[in-house]
């Protein structure tokens, strides 16, 4: 059994790790945004998801959470007109990635936003950690 | 500095077996099995520090190595931190009760 502020600050921590892969995911999506397939025809990159779920920590019954799963984005590619790109096709198009640049940036700041609000947690249970000790400095 | 807090620490969890003396003989057969459950007590609470405070150190080594997440390294620090204090506030409480008996007039 742990005291509860000691929870907050693993569940806040497994927290800061959950949005860190999240914002790994939107930084590999952004930096592929524009990545083609090798052949003519070829499929280009495809757009990453990662999806979050609950997880019990037996050892504090804390309610962690963890990546469920770094999924692909099933929807359809882009596609342009380019000719002289080694991946067009016999018409002389190319397929882009799935990645919405607009999404990508939302998504970036959600992370970030969601990062922040967690180290703020571990910044206030940390406080309150203090305060209860300093009771026995008085 | 860890084997310097546990050995402080331990001493004193040594040192405090010894207040019971103070109380009169015929309750001291009683009181044995509560002062070895404060000496005890204060062991685990220097053992507790001395092994978060090791596990904080491998996890920051880790962390230079690159193997380990900066999160993960900053926890390991903190926990590190929060049972350091406690340990301290704890040995400052059972040093200041000490000497508060000591000054007792006889």
């Amino acid at each position: 059994m742990i005291d509860s502020v000691s929870a907050a600050l693993k569940i806040a921590s497994s927290g800061l790790e959950a949005q860190s892969t999240r914002l790994r995911v939107v930084s590999e999506n952004v930096a592929n945004a524009r990545s083609t397939g090798d052949t003519p025809g070829a499929d280009p990159y495809r757009r990453k998801t990662v999806s979050f779920a609950g997880e019990l920590d037996r050892i504090t019954g804390a309610e962690l959470v963890r990546i469920k799963d770094v999924a692909l984005d099933r929807s359809d590619f882009r596609t342009e007109y380019d000719p002289g790109n080694p991946a067009a096709d016999a018409d002389g198009y190319v397929k882009l990635p799935n990645v919405s640049m607009l999404v990508e940036m939302a998504d970036m700041r959600e992370a970030n936003r969601s990062y922040e609000a967690n180290l703020q947690v571990i910044k206030q249970a940390r406080e309150l950690v203090n305060l209860t000790i300093d009771l026995m400095r008085g | 500095m860890i084997s310097a807090l546990s050995n402080s620490l331990s001493s004193l969890g040594i040192g405090r077996t010894q207040a019971p003396t103070l109380t009169p003989p015929t309750a001291g057969a009683a009181n044995a099995a509560p002062a070895t459950g404060f000496a005890d007590a204060m062991a685990e609470v220097a053992s507790d520090a001395a092994r978060s405070l090791r596990s904080a150190e491998t996890v920051s080594i880790g962390g230079i190595n690159g193997q380990m997440t900066t999160q993960a390294v900053a926890e390991a620090v903190m926990n590190a931190e929060r049972t350091l204090q406690t340990a301290v506030a704890v040995r400052d409480k059972a040093v200041a009760a000490y000497l508060e008996l000591s000054r007792m007039s006889i």
